[in-house]
């Protein structure tokens, strides 16, 4: 038994030895990072690059607080935000004409994300678990009211704005094209990515991992486990704010609804689909959600859906998201045991396809007939003219979501199953 | 209360609602020594320890640790004042390596303090502590297991090493051997033998074989007083213990 809760438990575990490994993954993460706006060389590709990178710092940030630190913040985005409004007033001051170098502007999310994390940890971290997250619910309603009370500070409705093109130039740099700020912003959340990296290695870091585990027994061993929280907290609001700033040099623009609950259960998403568990598991989610988002929004209006149908799945059946999946398969591919589970996964393959085109069908059908009633065309589907109105069109998608579901109820236990042998064979030792 | 005095308890008082749990607890416990708390379940053994620990708030009476009054200070201040515990009911960072949890028990010791910009690798002794204290508790092989998939024993060694490990002087110990096999129960008295070494251990224990191995002083709780306290001899053939130990015990006691 101990040995089947292994994979899932020892992800967080110290894992000395490794220690260099970090700097090739550093070096190939970088150069990545180099080349990638010249292998999409398109202004959506650039704009996508700059939406991951942002949406990686926010996340890996949340995660300091739920992966690391045990602690749910349903206000996280308040920090983003009032990151991202410091960020761009003084990028107005730059505008206004005093000298602000546009690519340290996130410093001052940092700060606006610190500043406003303090007097809100400070109430949150005094509890933990289902109080906690209670309390960071109330922060986060407090700071939309506060910002749309003070139109003069944060715009009312319409937000602030400003222009990110450096007047005058920066060694020869603007900033105002697309290519020229993804790389600020690709450096800051390179930047921002290893010193939360590092933190998890220093004492409060692993302080952290103990007050998620057992906050009683840091009390004893001589730490206030309300002091480690406090702590934890302020640092996830500073990167929170990092991240915001990004953003605001970005979108040139910050709004309230960036503070808002929206985005605060967008980075609960993904960082959940990307997995708390490790480190890196969020940076993946980061990525998936964004493009997920980006790529679906310009196919559907339903995306949102969609995202949403995402993560109850991962919440129901791959707690561990993303990287727990990645984890629990490593050792199994490492020890040989890989062929032992590619039929059984295969076969759940097709089910899964159906299940989905049924699936992407109603919905799609749904958000279409809404389109029509409001006097738009419904277009077309897979190839098929899509007709909301008829309920016969209704039966098709309804079939392939029942037998996707009736086929995944039979063959998704046999995949679960050959995954369990196939650790029970690991944990014993037995080669192939 | 004299110089030599570990801990020193002044008629501690606590009631949960209208039940009196702890009715006036006094005792000196002195420095070096092995002082063992023995009495039957109920007797409000462990309510002692989380009284002296902060875990619980006194009702009334005073608790000085090595001179300081300790009175009504929360959990990690008084650790901070050179006190460790163990739990009756194990109580370990389950997602943390054992090694980990080791580390972590190390780190006030170690002036690790809350850094957040200095790697916990680079603390001069830490490191080297938790390999002592993983070879003293024969974890070695263990060390990169999270704690949670330990076995029952390899646990309640663990937990051991958690209030060893802290550089405490005195050291309260909730039933350290609670569930242990005879072997297994031989091997955490050999290692508490060693790694006492001048320390103060206060012992809760229901094994009175490893009482009358370890303890040099004794004391009994029943019905949340005292009612006898001394040496192994003196106890043993105290009249009051053996009806408070009416039943089973009384054999292990003759
Ligand atoms: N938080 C609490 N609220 C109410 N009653 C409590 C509480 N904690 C302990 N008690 C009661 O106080 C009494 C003493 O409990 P305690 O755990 O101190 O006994 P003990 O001597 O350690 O017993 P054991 O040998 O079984 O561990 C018990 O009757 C218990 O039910
Ligand atoms: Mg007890």
């Amino acid at each position: 038994m101990a040995d089947q809760a292994a994979p899932q438990t020892a992800l967080l575990a110290g894992v000395p030895g490794r220690s260099r490994a970090w700097m090739i993954w550093l070096a190939a993460t970088a150069a990545l990072a180099l080349v990638a706006p010249h292998l999409l060389a398109s202004g959506f590709g650039i704009s996508l690059l700059n939406r991951m990178a942002i949406a990686i710092v926010f996340a890996l940030s949340f995660n300091m607080l739920l992966g690391q630190g045990g602690m749910l913040d349903f206000g996280h985005a308040v920090f983003f935000g009032l990151g991202g409004f410091a960020t761009m007033h003084l990028l107005k001051l730059a505008d206004a004409g005093i000298f602000l170098p546009v690519p340290l502007l996130p410093l001052a999310g940092a700060l606006g994300g610190l500043v406003s994390a303090v007097p809100a940890g400070w109430v949150a971290t005094r509890r933990e678990g289902t109080s906690f997250a209670m309390v960071t619910l109330g922060i986060a309603e407090l700071a939309v009211a506060f910002v749309v009370m003070l139109p003069q500070w944060f715009g009312g409705e319409e937000g602030v704005s400003g222009d990110r093109s450096a007047e005058p130039a920066l060694f020869g740099f603007d900033f105002g094209a697309a290519l020229q700020i993804y790389y600020v912003i690709a450096a800051w959340a390179l930047l921002a990515a290893v010193l939360m990296w590092a933190i998890t290695r220093t004492p409060l870091g692993r302080l952290t991992n103990a007050v998620r585990d057992n906050p009683l027994r840091v009390d004893f061993l001589g730490y206030d486990p309300a002091r480690i929280r406090f702590l934890c907290f302020a640092l996830a609001g500073l990167f929170a704010g990092v991240a915001g700033g990004m953003q605001a040099l970005n979108d040139e623009i910050v709004t309230v609804s960036n503070i808002g609950s929206a985005a605060s259960g967008a980075v609960l998403l993904m960082t959940y689909i990307g997995g708390v568990g490790t480190f890196w598991g969020p940076v993946l989610g980061a990525i998936v959600v964004t493009l997920l988002q980006m790529a679906l929004g310009t196919l559907t209006d339903a995306w949102q859906l969609y995202s949403g149908l995402l993560f109850v799945f991962m919440v129901l059946w791959a707690p561990g998201g993303l990287s727990g999946i990645i984890l629990s398969h490593a050792p199994l591919l490492r020890a040989g045991l890989g062929h032992r589970l590619l039929a059984r996964y295969l076969a759940v393959v097709p089910a899964a396809l159906l299940t989905l085109a049924g699936l992407i069908g109603l919905a799609e059908m749904a958000y279409r007939l809404q389109a029509v009633r409001s006097g738009g065309a419904p277009g077309r589907l897979f190839g098929f003219a899509v007709m909301p109105t008829d309920p016969v069109a209704w039966v098709a998608p309804t079939l392939l979501l029942l037998g996707g579901l009736l086929a995944l109820r039979s063959l998704a236990p046999r995949a679960r199953a050959a995954w369990q042998e196939a650790h029970t064979l690991l944990a014993r030792g037995t080669p192939r | 209360m004299t110089e030599n005095t570990a801990l020193a308890l002044e008629d501690l008082h606590k009631s949960f609602g209208a039940t009196a749990i702890i009715r006036g607890v006094s005792l000196d416990i002195r420095a070096g020594s092995c002082h063992a708390i023995i009495g039957p379940n109920g007797a409000g053994k462990s309510t002692l320890f989380h009284l002296i620990t902060g875990r619980l708030k006194l009702d009334r009476g005073r608790i000085r640790l090595a001179g300081h009054d300790i009175t009504g200070l929360s959990p990690h201040r008084v650790f901070r004042h050179g006190l460790a515990r163990s739990f009756q009911v194990t109580s370990l960072f389950p997602r943390l390596s054992v090694f980990e949890n080791l580390r972590v028990a190390a780190m006030w010791q170690a002036r690790c303090g809350h850094a957040y910009w200095r790697s916990v690798a680079g603390y001069p002794g830490l490191h080297g502590r938790v390999l002592d204290m993983l070879e003293n508790l024969h974890l070695t092989p263990r060390r990169n297991v999270p704690a949670a998939a330990l076995a029952y024993a390899e646990q309640r060694t663990l937990e051991i090493g958690l209030a060893l490990i802290g550089g405490a002087h005195t050291i309260l110990l909730d039933e350290p051997t609670a569930g242990m096999s005879r072997a297994e129960t031989e091997r955490a008295v050999a290692l508490l033998r060693r790694l006492a070494g001048g320390r103060t251990l206060v012992l809760i224990e229901h094994d009175l074989s490893v009482v009358f191995d370890l303890a040099d002083t004794i004391s009994v709780l029943a019905e949340g007083q005292v009612i006898a306290s001394g040496s192994p001899q003196t106890v043993r053939g105290d009249a009051a213990v053996r009806a408070a130990y009416l039943g089973t015990a009384a054999e292990d006691l003759a």
